[in-house]
């Protein structure tokens, strides 16, 4: 059997060569990392000593990490705080854009996804303006509201370095530079829906709310799917909003400005202790990989 | 197949072996000049990686080596973006790093403990006296050299004088850091609130304590590498910052943060606490306040005691895998252990001199029309060698950012209980890094 297999591509060689390239590069840029970071995961290394292995030394380290447990628990509150608010959004714009009656659709468009192709350097700078204690542009608009209605009168908020306001400020931040990109994705859901039900459903004399309930939402439940999966993983590692909102986890409120992609690339490339980050990430993404699972599995077991 | 086989084995083999050997041969032995080839005879390529000015600096003096070593061509590479993790990769792969490479005073360390750095002991030592010991000590491991200081930062608070004349407060009374805060509320009272003392970021207190701690003969480590940041020189520094944090005089505006570049030129703080390399970014960034700055002395923690501390710097190192150690280590004693060399770079591009006797240099004592006629330069260099050494380990950046996180949790508590705070975060770091804590330590009884 396996001469067999062996004889047979041989003499498809010429094929194999023509497919070899991407293998080649998965293999050398995908498959060795993947394995050679699991491995890692059971040592210790700093990238220039030797590696010494530790067995699942890394692993019971990691449930007595605090700042690992922190580090999750924050993503896990940032999560909450952003996606649903997010979903909704994306998920209302969308509807406004798919309507016939609006228009300059592809300024709108272009519009609500630009946050997400802004470069996140200029986000930081500009956020940081808003985010300010002493002279950003929130606080003074708190502050204008408070003269004008002295009960509301607060004091300025350290909103990038309180413990309080870090999480509300970066989720935000995530809401104005994701909404754009999930409305792109519902938009063509929303378009790929054949109108034809629509036109059934309200010669039956279905209102609104009905076609709504009974039509839109049911053929995008795999839209919101792929989204939520997205999003999952997206908040897992998400790492640039919140280096450049804690100048690199220096700046921010303490342990509870670090979320887990920070927590991991501080380990790493800041500590040099590459095996225990590995053993980080593999930890991490054997847990998404379950959510994503879980997440396929509600949806087959609905249909 | 026109090449034989076995030609070609043999061929991959005696090339295996011989690089083998050589590599055996050269791994880890100290730099040693026996005989040292004629200046005129050493040809070789240097490159040299170093970032912003510290790159141009090099650059501007290669004109000057090449006068002494006609055919070493020096290279300056001055690539910023993740300078220090490309480092790590090429010695770790054993190929791609510069011959000579900058480093952070506070980094070096961590480098010079993987071995992988060249040992400079039996050509440097003789320079020994001549840099401050702290910042030697910086490039010192196991009684090894692997490193020479090249600019320091001594303290000092850099303040505007437009500001401090229209508050009426004489910069030349604040001595201890109780006057500095209480000139720090006056400003803020007669500036109606806008004007705050300084940038002293919650989330960033670290790079103030840091400083501070070093100023007041306090440690993180002791020199066994064991940890003793409980102590009451922690506690003092700990008190000095509460206090600021307290009277509300500090800005909480993160550094080089486009802010607090902006803040160089507005009236939203009045002074910073920062090393004499400061000077250079005010210069860079806001070029139009020629004139209105200042530099008092840094202020004393204990009556008395030493008004300036160590704010960083860098240092130059040459990696273990460098072909031509001679010419590299030429350059280096060139550009740092040569009192022209160093001064022509404070000139040029003012990285201030970790070499003590270009400190006699009349260029020291001319006024300096930046800070209105004042000689900050003498000022700077004032008490330098007796700036307590601070020992640092291999993973001090992993520390100093736990540090960080522990400061800014308790300033979001209300600094409630410094003495707690303090032994609990000793405890916590020593079970994190997996070391012992110092029989000085206040945790300990404090036996000293």
């Amino acid at each position: 059997m396996g001469r067999g297999l062996c004889r047979r591509v041989w003499a498809h060689r010429h094929f194999y060569v023509f497919i070899s390239p991407f293998f080649i590069l998965f293999g050398v840029f995908g498959l060795y990392p993947l394995v050679f970071s699991f491995y890692l995961s059971f040592t210790q290394w700093d990238g220039l000593t030797e590696v010494t292995w530790v067995g699942l030394g890394n692993f019971r380290n990691l449930v007595h990490d605090e700042l690992f447990l922190a580090s999750l628990w924050n993503t896990l509150v940032i999560g909450v705080l952003y996606i649903p608010p997010m979903f909704l959004g994306a998920f209302v714009f969308a509807l406004a854009l798919n309507t016939g009656w609006l228009k300059l659709r592809g300024i709108f468009r272009a519009a609500f996804f630009m946050p997400c192709v802004t470069p996140m350097v200029v986000v930081a700078i500009v956020f940081s303006l808003i985010y300010s204690e002493d002279s950003g542009l929130l606080n003074y608009a708190l502050g204008k509201v408070g003269e004008i209605f002295p009960p509301l009168r607060i004091e300025p908020i350290a909103w990038l370095t309180s413990d309080r306001w870090f999480k509300p400020a970066v989720a935000l931040l995530l809401v104005w530079r994701w909404t754009g990109y999930n409305m792109v994705l519902m938009l063509a859901g929303l378009q790929g829906i054949s109108t034809e039900y629509y036109e059934a459903a309200r010669i039956d004399g279905a209102g609104v709310f009905q076609r709504m309930w009974h039509i839109t939402l049911p053929l995008m439940r795999p839209v919101f799917v792929f989204c939520a999966i997205m999003s999952l993983i997206g908040t897992v590692y998400m790492f640039d909003e919140i280096f450049v909102m804690t100048q690199g986890g220096l700046g921010g409120p303490g342990v509870s400005g670090i979320n887990f992609g920070l927590y991991l690339f501080n380990t790493s490339f800041a500590d040099f202790k590459f095996g225990y980050a590995s053993s980080m990430a593999y930890t991490l993404s054997f847990f998404v990989f379950l959510a994503s699972l879980l997440i396929l599995r509600l949806r087959k077991s609905e249909t | 197949m026109f090449l034989c086989f076995d030609r070609l084995r043999c061929w991959v083999w005696a090339v295996l072996v011989v690089t083998l050997g050589v590599c055996l041969w050269a791994w880890g032995e100290p730099l040693v000049l026996d005989p040292p080839t004629a200046p005129g005879d050493l040809d070789a390529d240097i490159e040299v990686w170093a970032w912003n000015i510290a790159a141009g600096s090099l650059e501007h003096l290669t004109p000057m080596f090449n006068e002494i070593y006609p055919r070493c061509r020096v290279r300056v590479n001055m690539n910023g973006t993740n300078v220090q993790s490309r480092f790590l990769l090429s010695l770790a792969a054993g190929v791609g790093a510069p011959d000579v490479m900058q480093l952070q005073v506070r980094e070096t360390p961590r480098y010079s403990m993987t071995g992988k750095l060249t040992d400079l002991t039996e050509v440097a030592k003789k320079y020994e006296h001549d840099f401050p010991p702290s910042f030697w000590q910086d490039c010192m491991h196991d009684g090894r050299v692997y490193g020479i200081p090249w600019d320091i930062g001594p303290g000092g608070i850099f303040y505007k004088r437009s500001i401090f004349e229209a508050c009426g407060v004489d910069p030349e009374s604040i001595v201890t850091w109780d006057d500095y805060v209480s000139a720090g509320v006056t400003i803020m009272k007669k500036s109606g609130g806008k004007t705050k003392m300084l940038c002293l970021p919650r989330g960033m207190l670290v790079e103030l304590f840091e400083p501070l701690l070093q100023q007041s003969g306090g440690q993180i480590f002791d020199k066994e590498g064991r940890l003793a940041i409980n102590s009451k020189e922690s506690l003092q520094v700990l008190r000095v910052m509460r206090r600021m944090l307290e009277m509300g005089i500090g800005a909480n505006i993160n550094f080089w943060t486009h802010e607090f570049l902006a803040s160089l030129k507005s009236r939203a703080v009045a002074t910073y606490v920062a090393g004499a390399w400061f000077g250079g970014t005010i210069r860079d960034d806001a070029p139009t306040t020629s004139g209105d700055w200042g530099v008092i002395r840094l202020p004393e923690i204990e009556p008395g005691g030493l008004r300036t501390s160590n704010f960083g710097g860098s240092t130059l190192v040459i990696p273990d895998q460098c072909k031509n150690k001679e010419a590299a280590w030429r350059f280096i004693e060139f550009a740092l252990c040569t009192k022209e060399a160093q001064i022509e770079q404070f000139r040029a591009f003012e990285l201030y001199p970790a070499l003590l006797s270009t400190h006699s240099d009349p260029f020291f004592d001319e006024p300096e029309p930046f800070y209105g006629g004042q000689k900050t330069r003498r000022q700077f260099s004032l008490d330098i060698d007796k700036i307590p050494t601070m020992y640092r380990t291999s993973n001090w950046v992993e520390t100093e950012r736990y540090i960080n996180q522990t400061f800014s949790r308790w300033v979001n508590d209300r600094m409630k209980d410094p003495e707690g705070m303090l032994a609990q975060l000793e405890e916590k770091l020593s079970r994190r890094l997996g070391c012992g804590i110092s029989p000085g330590s206040l945790s300990l009884g404090g036996r000293d």
